[in-house]
């Protein structure tokens, strides 16, 4: 990976800058072990034998088992498989929705000229302060009288209807960078709005098209406190759900199992994190991500 | 081939107006925005607006799902404010929580941020591994994690025993400490702040240091009278943002504390009070009543963010 702060690096001067940016790599080390070292703990403590999590600080094992993962993988009475293709489903169908449903709002805001444009727009903007518990109550209410409880209904179909206000504004303003003049020239050969949407919108905006989809999948697929709402049924239960229970079930007593499950959950958040790492750390210098 | 006079695309010259039928124009011009619209207003009134309003009601009510709702005037709000011991564990945890937590993970970000400012070599490489934390830091996967970390015979105990030869409490199971921990991990995920304060070094021109070097003016006072003022939008941003995050603060809480915001309500988040509420008890009148606190409470503080950014937020033009 290329970036622009390496090659700006300033050229050295002598010794003197030469110890101090010893210094300063030395400390950027050690900081960067420290801030890692919990998560190697855990991956490292998922293989090892259970006594040595709580007799060694040192991140080796002294032998490696993977037994913990079989054993946390069929550790309660529905398996691991279960939750992650329930994690999967509703993060893959709720990030579709975010993508759709925001861009299609956002399409409007940048674009379209209505009577009340203005007004729904700061109402939108209004909504981006709004804390979730607010509207939680009688939310929880209409989609049980929908019998939609236990299902993955209600975490999935809001996002269609573009209810993060977070990610329409993100798109907004990446829509309204786009040169005006081709719409203007699809409109001259008889483009409709929804062809202009689809042929041109669309295809110039995946940079910010996948960033909502890359962080609507994380934080879906981390999302525990909507699936702990309306998931009671562990056969719906999500990965993060499952998690929970076996912490419930095991206690502290499987450790290492619990730390392979653990471990297993990370592993889409991280291949995220390895492929698409520029994409992130763009989107959260340009747009002022929370996490 | 004739080009149709369109009204509804929001061109940078106002297109020229069809003679006939005001319905019909009114129509071609809403109709294309508003069809567009159609998926976020339907969820704007029905998951938004209108539950914010029922939930105003219900916090006027007693309500268990099962029978009506019953009136019962600012009953809630009155026992909220004076006879509810829970809430005030709840707002002092959650307050010094938000008070630790933000501006010290706000001071590692940028201080993080400073040292990879002077276009240091493998920068990618450092930013990525501290960033990592931020982006993992809200599964549940960790918040198990930090309970092996802060037990008993947990890895820091471990760590402070061969260090120091000191033996630490049981960090999670104790009152004085539980919080705490719950502070570090947060502090732990500076990572996202930490990039936004990179973003924001970068806008800020090199020939004003250069400038101050030949002023004779040393680096800390370089660093208060130009980087620090220049930087205090992105200051204000990040800490208005993590302030909201704060507040809204739940899974790590709730699975150290095993949903119950122990020990003796030290780790009883407002969110895990306000949750424990409506789903524990099925009190839900009381619990939208909480929400609407919340939501209070993250308004007045928004609102008094913005009114003293002008006091210390410097904007050039």
């Amino acid at each position: 990976m290329t970036d622009a702060t390496v090659t700006a690096a300033p050229p050295s001067r002598g010794r003197r800058s030469r110890t101090r940016s010893l210094l300063i790599h030395g400390a950027l080390i050690a900081a960067s072990i420290a801030m890692l070292y919990p998560i190697l703990w855990m991956v490292s403590g998922s293989v090892r034998p259970q006594d040595e999590l709580f007799g060694t600080t040192s991140l080796i094992p002294s032998s490696v088992d993977f037994g913990s993962y079989l054993r946390g993988w069929m550790g309660l009475q529905v398996s691991f498989g279960q939750f992650f293709w329930n994690s999967l489903v509703i993060s893959v169908l709720a990030t579709i929705g975010n993508v759709l449903g925001c861009s299609l709002a956002a399409f409007a805001f940048a674009r379209l000229r209505f009577g009340g444009r203005n007004f729904w727009f700061a109402l939108m903007l209004g909504t981006l302060m709004l804390p979730y518990h607010v509207v939680l109550i009688p939310q929880y209410i209409l989609f049980l009288e929908l019998g939609w409880v236990n299902t993955p209904l209600p975490l999935i179909v809001p996002k269609y209807l573009a209810t993060d206000a977070f990610f329409i504004f993100l798109m907004v303003q990446f829509f309204r960078g786009i040169p005006r003049e081709l719409d203007e020239a699809a409109v001259m050969d008889g483009c409709g709005p929804f062809r202009i949407y689809f042929r041109i919108m669309l295809p110039l905006s995946l940079p910010v098209l996948a960033t909502a989809a890359i962080f609507s999948f994380i934080w879906t697929w981390d999302d525990f406190f909507g699936p702990l709402i309306y998931l009671n049924d562990i056969n719906t239960y999500t990965v993060q759900l499952g998690l929970r229970s076996f912490v419930d079930s095991t206690g502290t007593s499987d450790w290492s199992a619990l730390f392979a499950m653990s471990n297993l959950s990370l592993v889409p958040v991280f291949l995220f994190f390895l492929f698409f790492q520029r994409l992130l750390i763009e989107g959260i210098a340009t747009t002022g991500m929370k996490r | 081939m004739t080009v149709h006079p369109t009204v509804w695309v929001d061109e940078a010259r106002p297109a020229a107006a069809p003679r006939r039928g005001a319905l019909r124009r009114m129509l071609a011009r809403n109709a294309p925005g508003y069809l567009f619209l159609a998926p976020w207003l339907i969820g704007f009134f029905g998951l938004t607006l209108g539950p914010a309003l029922v939930s105003l009601y219900l916090s006027f009510t007693n309500y268990d799902l099962l029978r009506a709702p019953d009136w019962v005037g600012a009953a809630n709000y009155v026992r909220i404010a004076t006879d509810d011991p829970k809430f005030a564990a709840a707002m002092r945890v959650t307050f010094i929580y938000v008070v630790l937590s933000v501006p010290l993970k706000l001071v590692f970000a940028l201080a993080v941020a400073m040292a990879f400012n002077r276009g240091i070599r493998g920068l990618t490489v450092y930013r990525a591994i501290f960033y990592l934390p931020s982006l993992l830091g809200g599964s549940v996967a960790i918040a198990v994690l930090w309970r092996q970390l802060f037990a008993s015979d947990g890895l820091v105990n471990m760590l402070l025993w061969k260090a120091f030869g000191i033996e630490g409490p049981s960090w999670v199971s104790n009152p004085d400490y539980s919080l705490y921990t719950l502070v570090v991990l947060s502090i732990w995920q500076f990572g996202s702040p930490m990039i936004i304060f990179l973003a924001g070094l970068r806008q800020i021109p090199t020939d004003m240091y250069e400038a101050a070097e030949i002023d004779g003016a040393g680096k800390a006072r370089q660093f208060f009278k130009i980087t620090l003022p220049l930087l205090t939008p992105v200051v204000f941003f990040n800490a208005v943002i993590q302030t909201i995050e704060a507040f809204k603060a739940f899974t790590p809480a709730f699975i150290i504390s095993e949903g119950t915001g122990g020990p003796i309500n030290s780790t009883l988040f407002y969110t895990l009070y306000l949750y424990q509420e409506a789903f524990g008890f099925f009190r839900m009148g009381y619990a939208a009543a909480l929400a609407w606190i919340l939501l209070v409470i993250i308004a007045l503080f928004t609102a008094f963010s913005f009114l003293s950014a002008r006091y210390w937020v410097h904007y050039d033009d």
